[in-house]
This record gives C-alpha cells, structure tokens and sequence, in this order.
C-alpha cells in the first residue's frame, strides 16, 4: 500500500505517523509546501511575545521522518491531482502513484493586492520571523495598524499593545467576526480595544498603502491613517483550482463526508481546508482549529488503512484580546440558528450567545464569561432538547 | 502502575481544550480558561495545574497523548525519577 499525504501541517503529519503505527509495511509519502519540519502555529504568539524560544515551536525534528520511514518531501508543491490514473504531480515535475491520498493542504491567506516593507502576515514561521525583525528594526515611538476582524487580528493587537506600539484597529465589519458576534458581544469588544489604548476603526477599508518602499500608512474612504507597521489579518481563502480538476468537489474547501471521504475513489480530505460534513452539528463546514486538524488527521488515517472511521468532534476555538478570553464552541455562525439566547451584557463584561437549531444547542460564543464554556460544551455534545432550560439559560446567574 | 507528575504551564496555556478532549479524567478547564490536572476525575486536595498521579500503563499513553495534542506545549510529563517524559528533550 502506497500513502501519499499532500500538506506537511498538524493533519497531514498526523495522518503519516498513525498510517506508521497501523500499517508498518506500507510506503508513506509526506509532501510539505514548508521548508521546516512540523512546527506549531499556534505557538507563534508565544515566540513572538518571547514566552518561547524558536526552537520551543517544533514538534517534529528532520530526523524524525526517516526514523518514522516517511518519505519527506519538503519545500514543494502538488501542482496536479489525477484521481483517475491515481498519481500526483509535483511543482518541480514529478509524478508520483498512489493507492490512496489525504488533501491537508490547509487554506491559502487572503492578502492586499499591494506590498510594502512593514506589511506583515502571520501565517507560518518564517512570517513570524519576519515580523519579529521588523519589530526590532522600526524606530520608536512605532505606530501600528490592524486590518482585519478575527483570529490573527487579535495575535497582532495583543503582540503590538505588549511592545508599546500605538495601534489602530481597522476592520471592514461593524464588529469582529460580524457573521457571528451580535451588537453586544461587539460593544464588549469594542469597549476593551478603547480602554486598552487602541484606536477603533469599524466598518473600514484599506482602499490603498501609502509609501514607496517602506510603507507609511494607508488611506481608506475616512481618511489617511499614518502607520509604519502593517498585521494583516484577513483570514483564508482556498482556490483549490488543483482540486477541482481533478473532479473533486469543492465548496468554500475540499467536500467530505464524516469519515473524510471525497466524492472521488481512494481521495480524502482533513485540515482547515476540508469542508467536511459535522455530526455534531447537522451540516458541512470548515473548521480551522489545531484539535480539529489533529483529529481528522487520526481518524482518516484509520479509515485509509480500511479501518473506517466517522469523525466527530466538539470543534472550539479560544483567543484572548488584550486580557478578554473569547471561546466559540460549535457551529459560531449565527446563520444556522434558528433560536439566539443572551446571557449576561457588555455592562456586565461578559456576554454568551447560544445558537439553537430545533430547541437544541448547536453553537455558541462566550466572551468574559469562561464558566459557560464546559456545560454548554457538553449540551452541543449531547444534543440535549433545551424546550425547558431557557429561561436558566438566558439568566446569566444561573450557573449551567 | 507508575507514578507521574503532570504540570500545566497556565502561561502556556490558551485554552484549546484539546487535552480536555483526550484526557477528561485528567485535565478539565478552570475559570480562567486554563487547564488543571485532576486524579482520575477528581480533585484531592486543592485545585492545581500540578499533580502526582498513579496510573496504569494505558491510562499514561492516554494522558501523553493529550499533553502531545496541547498546541501550545504547556503540558509537563516526569516520571518518578524526576526525568521528563514529554515534552521531549
């Protein structure tokens, strides 16, 4: 049996180590578009803020591969899938055979069409790397923008505010993450970039960068903004042209199914870039989580050595903003409730939504107020009908 | 059976809750959002993010497994000698 893996992240290497440890005969194929051997993006805040060393981020060592009898390929990429005569080929021309394959190729960064020097990204560690020179090599005083309304946004905010630089947040929505926040859960937000000294730029775009060289600032429709660093966080954005020659299907990634099959013979899909069809909550989504990318990476790997294997999982995502935890569980977007419930306000700092589909909890989002995190974990979990608990869970006394 | 001291570094820790996942009977989150090691399930003593725990073998792959999930590596494995079985040095 001939494995070949294409994405060298948390699914993909994953994947590799449990085909290892279930078939110890077969030939497993692990090709990397990254140059380094398996790292943690989620430990880049933490080396970036000096809480880790560089070296502290690496999961895996070069040598670990060969040791495991991996075939490693690294710093290439899959340029052509074809799922009839079953061989990939490689951006430097390579074809290789194979009897069944994994896409974890992740997701692709949305950028600026424009490029300046202080425009940063934060997506791998040679983006972190970059961004820590230019942290160290700008003069201060430093002023900072952010564009963008998630995730990364908040890594930048966190990251400039603790190296002093004085620092505006811009975002195209009224709010962070606008299709799954309400008013009140934003007010909070909004409220703490305010106390924290940031400036609030809701409801902008970033229409041009300013600069020649090294960039100066940006204009949007409220005005020039003069800035001399840049994060960038704008989210993903999969193309997956590849993919769809290859007759698989594609939505906003790779379609599976729960046991991470694709609609073609021998092809599967894991990681933030598999649009895969969640049990647990009713339909197919993308989740772009280190837990659920490490899981699929598990569990297809049982199922590629024909132990077949559903996938299910209480997908979560947890960040902090500036002191604020924020904790979505579930399906976060609020268009596939049918029923919101509030718990708690801004006033009171902390604000739960609970997603309902048919009086039962299929996500939430908890800002400020950790100690919902685990019961309502487990009402997603158990698919509990909540007809009679709503009254308690709208009372933020109430302890769930 | 064996004895493990298991230790979560809080400054670590984000909360991604996937030890919690693994592990339930060994690590739960608090109310800061961190998590803090239990002996199977429960809390003698205080609440702690470092505890010795007993446990067989199976039980011990389990918890590794969990600590190797943590993105952050904020889990701390020693085995009774005081040697760190995970991370990894």
């Amino acid at each position: 049996m001939r494995f070949v893996i294409i994405g060298g992240g948390i699914a993909g290497t994953t994947c590799a180590e449990e085909l290892r440890k279930l078939q110890p005969e077969a030939e497993i194929v692990l090709v990397s578009e990254e140059a380094h051997p398996l790292y943690s993006r989620v430990l880049l805040p933490h080396y970036l803020k000096g809480k880790v060393p560089r070296e502290r981020v690496f999961l895996k060592s070069e040598e670990w591969y060969g040791k495991q009898g991996i075939e490693w390929i690294s710093d290439m990429c899959v340029v052509k899938l074809d799922s009839k005569n079953a061989f990939v080929e490689l951006s430097d021309g390579r074809e290789l055979p194979y009897d069944k394959v994994l896409i974890a190729t992740g997701g692709d960064l949305q950028t600026l069409s424009e490029d300046l020097r202080g425009v940063s990204y934060l997506r791998t560690l040679d983006d972190a790397d970059h961004l820590l020179q230019m942290i160290r090599e700008k003069e201060r005083p430093l002023a900072g923008a952010v564009y963008g309304g998630g995730f990364i946004a908040c890594e930048y905010i966190n990251l400039f505010v603790q190296e002093g630089i004085q620092t505006t947040a811009v975002f195209r929505g009224p709010r962070f993450w606008p299709r799954v926040l309400d008013a009140e859960s934003g007010t909070l937000l909004n409220a703490r970039l305010a106390a924290m000294g940031v400036t609030v730029m809701p409801e902008t775009t970033i229409e041009r960068l300013l600069g020649e060289k090294e960039l100066e600032g940006f204009a949007t429709h409220r005005g020039t903004v003069a800035c001399g660093i840049l994060g960038i966080g704008l989210g993903i954005a999969s193309e997956l042209a590849w993919v769809r020659e290859a007759g698989i299907e594609v939505g906003k990634g790779v379609l599976a199914n729960e046991y991470l099959e694709t609609n073609a013979p021998n092809v599967y899909a894991a990681g933030d870039g598999a649009e895969f069809f969640d049990t647990v909550v009713g339909h197919e989504r993308l989740v772009g989580t280190w837990m659920n990318a490490l899981s699929q990476g598990r569990t297809v790997a049982k199922t590629m050595a024909g132990e077949r294997t559903a996938f299910r999982l209480v997908s979560s995502y947890a960040t902090n903003l500036l002191g604020l935890e924020i904790i979505f569980v579930g399906e976060p977007d609020r268009s596939h409730a049918d029923e919101v419930l509030v718990r708690g306000s801004a006033a009171d700092g902390g604000v739960t939504q609970l997603f309902l589909k048919q009086n039962r909890v299929v996500g939430a989002t908890i800002i400020g107020r950790n100690a919902d995190r685990m019961p309502i974990t487990k009402l997603i979990d158990g698919q509990v009908d909540v007809e009679g608990m709503k009254k308690d869970l709208e009372n933020p006394a109430v302890i769930l | 059976m064996a004895t493990y001291r298991i230790k979560v570094d809080p400054d670590l820790c984000i909360g991604a809750a996937s030890c919690v996942t693994i592990d339930p009977a060994t690590f739960q989150l608090n109310d800061e959002n961190k998590a803090y090691v239990l002996d199977h399930g429960t809390e003698p003593g205080e609440r702690t993010y470092e505890r010795d725990v007993e446990m067989t073998d199976a039980e011990k792959d389990n918890m590794i497994l969990a600590a190797q999930s943590c993105p952050t590596l904020a889990i701390f494995v020693y085995d009774e000698a005081g040697t760190q079985l995970f991370p990894e040095l």
